[in-house]
């Protein structure tokens, strides 16, 4: 077999993982985002004591235990007692929910950099509480962390990579199967490592486009 | 509920010494590469800032490849590529070389920070009163360097420590390798991965907490 013709047998292997990469990364990226910005609200604008405590304990969890472990967790520990999540469900989820931990300190330190008179301004010239929060300090916080976010968004990319573990059907996975059944180790691992690099390239380009368009205005 | 804790009660005497061991390998494993990614990004840093253009074109390129590749990808082309071509590891000194490989792109960046951080007047001033070349960098500046970096290096160090969960995957016996050997006995992954995890929280919390401890007298 020619070394043309075994590479692009490899790539064709690819394919069908490339689609669930990209399924996870991008589900896994909308479900932290989303999760972060709700705790980081909660966080920063609620008066509840109780809640403080329990977001902090669940940052804290999230992020001081690796993310192979919560997968474990979720996938075969789950499903040990009942609850059988599919493999891509628990990428997903356990992703998102990491996720969650981390871009909630994005967000937090995202309104933490705001000057306090923002908000005085905005309750002083008559917006209620609820339109301070969404219309006055929400755009300004969000371009701080924006930059923050995309390193995220990448290094998100990357780590769906770890989701092979629980037979999700990504890039990493096929490698692994394809690696067993042809031994092309060197040939389809750096041609993951291609495909990753690759992969990255746009969410780059998508990051840097939305830093040009609203990053924070230089002083 | 009781169910659930049991396990704990009845078989905590057999798992304790277990997990103890393979908390000793993780560490070991993490501290390793840790030592070897901050002489590694050391040495990058320094190149980057070196009069010689291919040498600073040769750091950027390695910088940008490695922050694309997933980790799991440089470990197995490490582990199971390099052997192809006759190069062979045994999968702890793999796992440690893959981990310092891909930390020290982090590390380096941060050393560039803060080397650029500190004026220049200062290896101007250490040379002028007679320290050498040598001396007035590792005596002068950095030490400043690494008070300046400490907490983003700790934060570095913890990130470390939960990608080490990775080396499971090219069969190192460290945490999650362990974790999964006793799920399999057991028949008790919940408790078991539950027990893994927070096995990686004892280790890496404190240096989480540390990392904040120092970070405000930096700013």
């Amino acid at each position: 077999m020619s070394g043309l013709s075994t590479f692009i047998m490899v790539l064709e292997g690819f394919l069908g993982g490339v689609g669930v990469t990209v399924l996870v990364t991008l589900a896994s990226l909308v479900l932290g985002v989303a999760l972060g910005f709700g705790l980081a609200l909660l966080r920063q604008f609620g008066r509840l004591r109780a809640i403080h405590f329990l977001i902090d304990a669940y940052c804290e969890i999230m992020r001081n235990i690796p993310a192979l472990t919560h997968l474990f967790i979720l996938y075969f520990g789950l499903a040990s007692i009942g609850f059988r999540l599919s493999a891509i469900a628990a990428a997903i989820l356990g992703l998102g929910l990491i996720g969650g931990a981390v871009t909630c300190d994005l967000f937090r330190s995202g309104f933490a950099a705001l000057p306090n008179g923002q908000r005085e301004a905005a309750l002083a010239v008559g917006f209620t509480p609820f339109q301070t929060i969404f219309e006055i300090l929400t755009p300004q916080a969000l371009r701080i962390a924006l930059p923050s976010l995309g390193n995220y968004a990448v290094q998100l990319l990357k780590d769906t990579s770890i989701v092979s573990a629980i037979a999700a059907p990504e890039i990493m996975f096929y490698a692994r199967s394809m690696v067993t059944s042809s031994f092309q180790t060197t040939l389809i691992y750096v041609t993951v490592a291609g495909l990753y690099l690759l992969l990255g390239l746009p969410l780059m380009q998508a990051i840097r486009f939305l830093e040009s368009r609203y990053g924070r205005l230089k002083a | 509920m009781s169910d659930f804790i049991e396990p704990y009660f009845e078989y905590g005497k057999e798992w304790l010494p277990l997990l103890v061991k393979a908390m000793g390998t993780t560490a070991l494993l993490s501290v390793s590469a840790f030592a070897l990614s901050l002489v590694f990004g050391l040495l990058l840093a320094l190149c980057r800032n070196a009069p010689s253009r291919a040498l600073s074109h040769f750091v950027t390129v390695y910088v940008s490849v490695v922050r694309g590749v997933p980790l799991l990808a440089i470990l197995f082309l490490l582990y199971f590529g390099l052997p192809g071509i006759g190069i062979t590891f045994d999968a702890f000194t793999g796992a440690v070389l893959g981990l310092a490989f891909a930390f020290a792109a982090q590390v380096a960046e941060l050393f560039r920070a803060g080397l650029m951080a500190i004026p220049k007047g200062q290896r101007e001033a250490a040379l002028a009163v007679g320290f050498t070349p040598f001396q007035s960098f590792t005596l002068i500046v950095l030490p400043q360097v690494v008070r300046i970096i400490i907490a983003p290096l700790i934060v570095t160090f913890v990130s470390l420590l939960k990608d080490s969960s990775l080396a499971s995957l090219i069969t190192v016996n460290e945490l999650v390798l362990t974790g999964r050997a006793m799920a399999t006995e057991y028949f008790l992954p919940l408790q078991i991965y539950l027990a893994v995890g927070l096995c990686y929280f004892f280790i890496a919390w404190p240096f989480s907490l540390l990392s904040r401890r120092l970070a405000p007298a930096v700013g």
